[in-house]
């Protein structure tokens, strides 16, 4: 077994009674490509919510990289650790240039006096340059991010998550909004990340967890249900219960 | 109760000595005879029990009874040597100039001048109007006299009223630590002192801590520090009450906002001059009264809260659909727009009335005050607390009772799904500021009662309202009655430490130190409904 | 793609503004009273308070355009910085006051006090006073924004909050017990580092510091908004948690340019204050600082030079129109207020940029995404 990235142990978290996340333990190994499924309500944004600082859990563990505990820290902590997230809803910088949401989101010094004293370097620009291939804007760097299609800004936010070269990717529904061909880029690129990174994408596109062909685990009320490859999980009964069943 | 003090009266009239006789005869008998018969006359005088008597009794002592040379008769005399007045003793009726040395003046001495005070203090004691009797017997408590403690005495044996029995049996002690009665009914009296509490019974006892009869002391002292638990009591109630009625002020002023920007997210900045233009209504509608029909000037607040509502909710739809609607979803606009809205109603307010306060009147029923234990109770207070927890208690009923109630609730929750099931959800937007606008206005029409009716009104209770609403839980109604309160309670108890203008600042301290804290305020809205 | 420092925008409005810091001194040393061209004395003060207001704008300016704070309580920062410098100007006065007290300002005297407050003491010192302009107002917002920003209040409590806090000021420093002059202030100036300040060589003197203070303002909010830093308030102002989850500590953002943004205002405060020879507790008052707010608004957020111009526009509007027609101000405030949020979001400078990318759009179909990069 490889070395685990993170390492999730009987998490609880509840909302005015209701049960978000109820003893919820999962882990992902380093380099691990792996696909969380689940019905609306099955705590699968509030799980990201918890391993990126966003949520306090209730009780239970989070370990990253077999020694830091995730609980204590926040969003600006875990991202500096080498946690990147990408939100459901594309969330880009919509008043900045598509180059300067790339240029905020490169990996380097964080902190205001870095920021007040940065300056623009060549080996900046060509990375930036790099992840605008990769996204395919390369023609559009300029134009305010706000202007982009919907698409078009889900892969910009992609990119910024590269450009963070995080150790683990969090995805939350990166093909909605995306043509077929787009969305199939898409798996192609996060296949590609796999290995040398960690990602975890939540879908409900089954096309789009089928073209990943990674682990699959399916999460419901808050736990997880079943664990293994699409094919082994869309063969368990419960879960067909559950997807199938209302 | 008149009939009885009738019945007891005739009674003392004919057990006291001599026969009967009215006042006139006997103010006629007062010049002859020596002192000792003058003080014989004075007992029959007080025993007719004649409301004149005590007013004829007084003259007599100041020694300004006087006999007319010429006719032998009885005539009050005042004003300096060289303009004197004559008047009719019993009456007052002015009888015109008197010549000097034309009248003689009936003397008194030391020994009368006693029996006099006596017969004055007993007749006031037996009074045939209790309220008198009763006045009478604070009177004798507050300034004990030894000379009075047969009057109180025999007032006490007759008295029927059992208010007025307890007022003298605390006078009859007051008086008896006065005279060198024995020790044990000295102590007895200054526990009855004790009993009574009150800064009267403080003033009563506070000397005899230092007697020199160290039983007297002690129980003094007891006593004192008795009645100064219970007025500290009292005080802390005091406290509570003035807590409550400033509650009650910010809960009006704040309550509207609730629905504003607690419900619908919307920062109105001109909610203050809401307010203001309610407590102008109510000036206009006095005004209309007191020249047409001031018969109905007591019913000019219950006229003017329905109007106040729909001139306040009529500017509030005027608002919303004129601005606001151009503005959801930018809160941070929507409070400049709405500022904006604010100079202009002021500076239309004091164009149209004058910069200067305007006079609202209290009707009758709001006037006064009344007592309760060791406090004070205006009217005007209690019933704006009455008011505040009625239009309270008539918004929670209207949002949970109503269809309209039933709509806010969904299109504040879900604004999309609202639409999708036929909610005109514009026109629900505009009812629901109107309804905030227009309670806006009901809190004018109460506080024209307490405040200074000015165009400047509503700026001095934006900001507070803000931050009763923001302090509760933006969105949550009860919220906003539990910080109106308690933020009200919490600034009068710390006036007496810190003054009123300290006091407010730590108050504006706390909240912005608890807003840090728990952001959501009190009690926070649940789910993802509201975000700021 | 970093933006120049001196865009066009800004290169314009530097140039009027030397022209006018230049010419307007001239105007009224040089040029003899009645000839054309004459600069008379109180115009001379009243533009001098025009330009402190536009400083004043642009402190809030980095703030609420760049960062997306909308601060009511800006208006405290200014009144701050006035004080500091009343205080010095009070010491000043020395023994010349009316109880010719050599310690005591004459308020003090008349009050009773015996010696002065230990927090008087220094600001006899010049220097001690132009560092603490800049000190109190920064240490104020130092505490206010970390316990704010740490705790994550935004949006409409967080404004709600500084006006709170402005409030709370307001009413502290009417009173007499805070050993500031009450509800009169502070005033009876004499001079300021030995020069008269009712003399026109001083008035003028002060008029050319406002006027490099402006730009200087300016400048400093150009460079910081230029920078990466810049970039990043951006980022929290269109979308606060993205930036946090790309590792960026926005309450750190934030409270840096909020202090830097407060010393400007106390700047604008102190420069004021000798101008208008009056410092009183009326300027913490709550609408000051929401007027300060529409100057920004009607200029434009976001640009600095808009938020000078806004300032210098309602400001002379209100001058004039208080003036000849008292009862219509309010009513034309207010319309700003209305007009501006619902027609002109982007302020007046927004309505000009958007004028001629159209003129051009006609000119070349192709001009619209290179609007988009400027």
């Amino acid at each position: 077994m490889r070395e685990s990235q993170l390492y999730l142990n009987d998490v609880n978290r509840s909302f005015d009674g209701f049960k978000a996340i109820n003893g919820l333990s999962l882990v992902i190994a380093k380099g691990e490509l792996r696909a969380v499924v689940g019905p609306n309500g099955a705590g699968k944004t509030t799980m990201l919510d918890i391993i990126t600082g966003k949520t306090r859990p209730d009780s239970g563990e989070v370990v990253w990289n077999k020694d830091t505990d995730l609980t204590k820290l926040d969003e600006a902590d875990c991202a500096r650790l080498g946690i990147g997230r990408k939100f459901q809803k594309p969330t880009v910088f919509e008043t900045l240039s598509v180059r300067d949401n790339l240029m905020l989101s490169l990996s380097g010094d964080r902190e205001v006096r870095a920021s007040l004293f940065h300056r623009p370097s060549r080996d900046e620009a060509d990375r930036i340059d790099g992840l605008l291939d990769i996204i395919g804007l390369t023609d559009d760097g300029l134009r305010l991010a706000g202007d982009l299609s919907h698409g078009q800004k889900q892969w910009l936010e992609i990119g910024m998550l590269l450009a963070q070269e995080p150790e683990l990717l969090l995805v939350d529904e990166p093909a909605a909004g995306m043509t077929d061909a787009e969305t199939m880029r898409t798996a192609e690129l996060l296949r590609s990340i796999a290995g040398e990174r960690s990602v975890l994408v939540i879908e409900h596109d089954m096309e789009f967890v089928r073209a990943l062909n990674c682990k699959v685990t399916v999460l419901h009320r808050g736990s997880v249900l079943a664990e293994g490859s699409l094919d082994h999980v869309s063969a368990n009964p419960e879960v067909i219960e559950v997807y199938l069943g209302r | 109760m008149r009939l009885v003090a009738a019945v007891v009266w005739l009674c003392i009239s004919f057990a006291s000595p001599g026969f009967a006789q009215t006042l006139e005869a006997l103010m006629a008998k007062l010049p002859d005879g020596n002192f000792s018969q003058r003080e014989e006359v004075v007992r029959e005088i007080a025993a007719t029990g004649d409301d004149r008597a005590a007013k004829l009794l007084e003259v007599l002592s100041e020694g300004s009874l006087h006999q007319r040379k010429s006719d032998g008769a009885i005539l009050w005399v005042t004003g300096s040597r060289r303009d004197l007045t004559g008047a009719d003793p019993l009456t007052g009726e002015n009888l015109g100039p008197v010549e000097p040395r034309s009248t003689s003046a009936i003397k008194v001495n030391n020994s009368l001048r006693r029996t006099i005070r006596a017969a004055i203090g007993s007749l006031r004691l037996m009074h045939p109007d209790p309220v008198r009797r009763m006045e009478a017997a604070e009177a004798a408590f507050n300034a004990p006299d030894a000379t009075q403690l047969e009057a109180i005495e025999a007032a006490l044996v007759a008295e029927q009223d059992s208010d007025v029995a307890a007022a003298l049996t605390q006078a009859r002690a007051v008086t008896i630590l006065e005279t060198d009665a024995p020790l044990s009914d000295r102590v007895a009296a200054i526990s009855v002192i004790g009993e009574r509490g009150g800064r009267g019974a403080l003033n009563a006892l506070a000397g005899y801590r230092a007697s020199d009869e160290p039983e007297i002391a002690v129980a003094a002292a007891e006593a004192v520090a008795k009645i100064e638990r219970t007025q500290a009591m009292w005080a802390q109630v005091q406290n509570v009450w003035f807590g409550l009625s400033l509650g009650s002020v910010l809960l009006l002023a704040a309550v509207g906002l609730a629905i504003t920007f607690g419900v619908m997210g919307v920062i109105n900045m001109a909610h203050g001059e809401l307010i203001m233009l309610g407590a102008y209504t109510t000036f206009v509608v006095q005004e209309f009264i007191r020249t047409s029909m001031p018969e109905l000037f007591d019913w000019s607040l219950l006229i003017a809260a329905p109007l106040a509502f729909l001139v306040a909710g009529g500017v509030g739809v005027a608002i919303e659909r004129g601005i606001v609607r151009h503005l959801y979803g930018r809160p941070l606009e929507t409070l400049l727009a709405t500022w904006g809205v604010s100079l202009v109603l002021q500076q239309l307010v004091r164009s149209l009335f004058g910069p200067s306060n305007r006079e609202v009147g209290n009707p009758s029923w709001m006037s006064g005050a009344f007592e309760v234990g060791e406090m004070l109770v205006t009217w005007n207070r209690f019933y704006i607390i009455l008011f505040a927890v009625a239009v309270f208690a008539g918004l929670l009923l209207l949002l949970r009772g109503t269809a309209l109630g039933l709509q806010m609730r969904a299109v504040t929750q879900n604004r999309a799904m609202a639409a999708e099931m036929g909610i005109r959800t514009g026109r629900v937007d505009a009812l629901t500021f109107g309804l905030g606008a227009g309670i806006a206005g009901l809190a004018g029409v109460a506080l024209s009662q307490i405040d200074n009716v000015s165009p400047n009104l509503g700026q001095s209770y934006i900001i507070d309202s803000f931050l009763v609403v923001v302090f509760g839980g933006a969105g949550n109604l009860w919220g906003t009655f539990a910080a109106a309160f308690s933020l009200g309670i919490a600034n009068k108890f710390l006036e007496p430490f810190a003054g009123a203008v300290l006091g407010k600042i730590l108050i504006l301290i706390f909240i912005i130190l608890f807003i840090q804290k728990r952001p959501r305020g009190l009690f926070p809205q649940r789910g993802r409904a509201v975000e700021g | 793609m970093t933006e120049p420092l001196i865009s066009r925008r800004i290169g314009i409005f530097l140039a009027l503004l030397f022209v006018v810091t230049v010419a307007v001194p001239l105007g009224n040393l040089v040029i003899a009273p009645g000839s054309t061209g004459h600069v008379p004395s109180h115009i001379v003060a009243l533009l001098g308070k025009y330009l402190c207001y536009a400083l004043l704008a642009v402190s809030l300016d980095l703030v609420w355009g760049f960062a997306g704070i909308l601060s009511l309580g800006h208006g405290a920062f200014f009144a701050l910085g006035g004080y500091a410098m009343g205080m010095h100007l009070m010491r000043e006065i020395g023994d010349r006051g009316v109880y010719a007290n050599p310690l005591l300002p004459d308020f003090m005297v008349f009050l009773g006090y015996s010696e002065l407050p230990w927090f008087w003491y220094g600001f006899d010192m010049f220097w001690f006073a132009a560092l603490m302009v800049m000190f109190v107002p920064g240490v104020l917002a130092f505490v206010f924004g970390w316990f704010a920003f740490r705790s994550r209040v935004t949006g409409v409590y967080l404004s709600i909050i500084t006006q709170a806090m402005t409030y709370a000021l307001l009413l502290a420093f009417f009173r007499n017990e805070m050993g500031l002059g009450g509800n009169n202030g502070l005033t009876d100036f004499r001079d300021v580092l030995g020069f008269d300040l009712t003399a026109d060589s001083t008035r003028s003197a002060l008029f050319v510091l406002s006027g490099l203070a402006l730009g200087a303002g300016i400048l400093v909010g150009r460079i910081l908004t230029t920078s990466k830093l810049g970039k990043v308030l951006v980022a929290v102002r269109d979308a606060e948690s993205r930036t946090r989850f790309l590792g960026y500590r926005v309450e750190h953002y934030k409270l840096f340019v909020f202090v830097v943004s407060a010393m400007m205002a106390g700047i604008a405060g102190a420069l004021y204050v000798p101008q208008v020879g009056i410092i009183n507790p009326g300027e913490f008052s709550p609408a000051n600082s929401i007027e300060i707010v529409i100057w920004v608004a009607l200029g434009g957020r976001g640009t600095l030079v808009g938020a000078a111009l806004g300032a210098l526009l309602v400001a002379a509007g209100k001058s004039y129109l208080t003036a000849a027609f008292p009862e219509i101000w309010l009513f034309v405030l207010g319309a700003v207020f209305i007009l501006v949020t619902i027609f002109l979001p982007k302020g007046v400078l927004g309505l000009i940029e958007s004028r001629r990318a159209q003129k051009r759009d006609t000119l070349v179909p192709d001009a619209k995404s290179a609007e988009a990069k400027a």
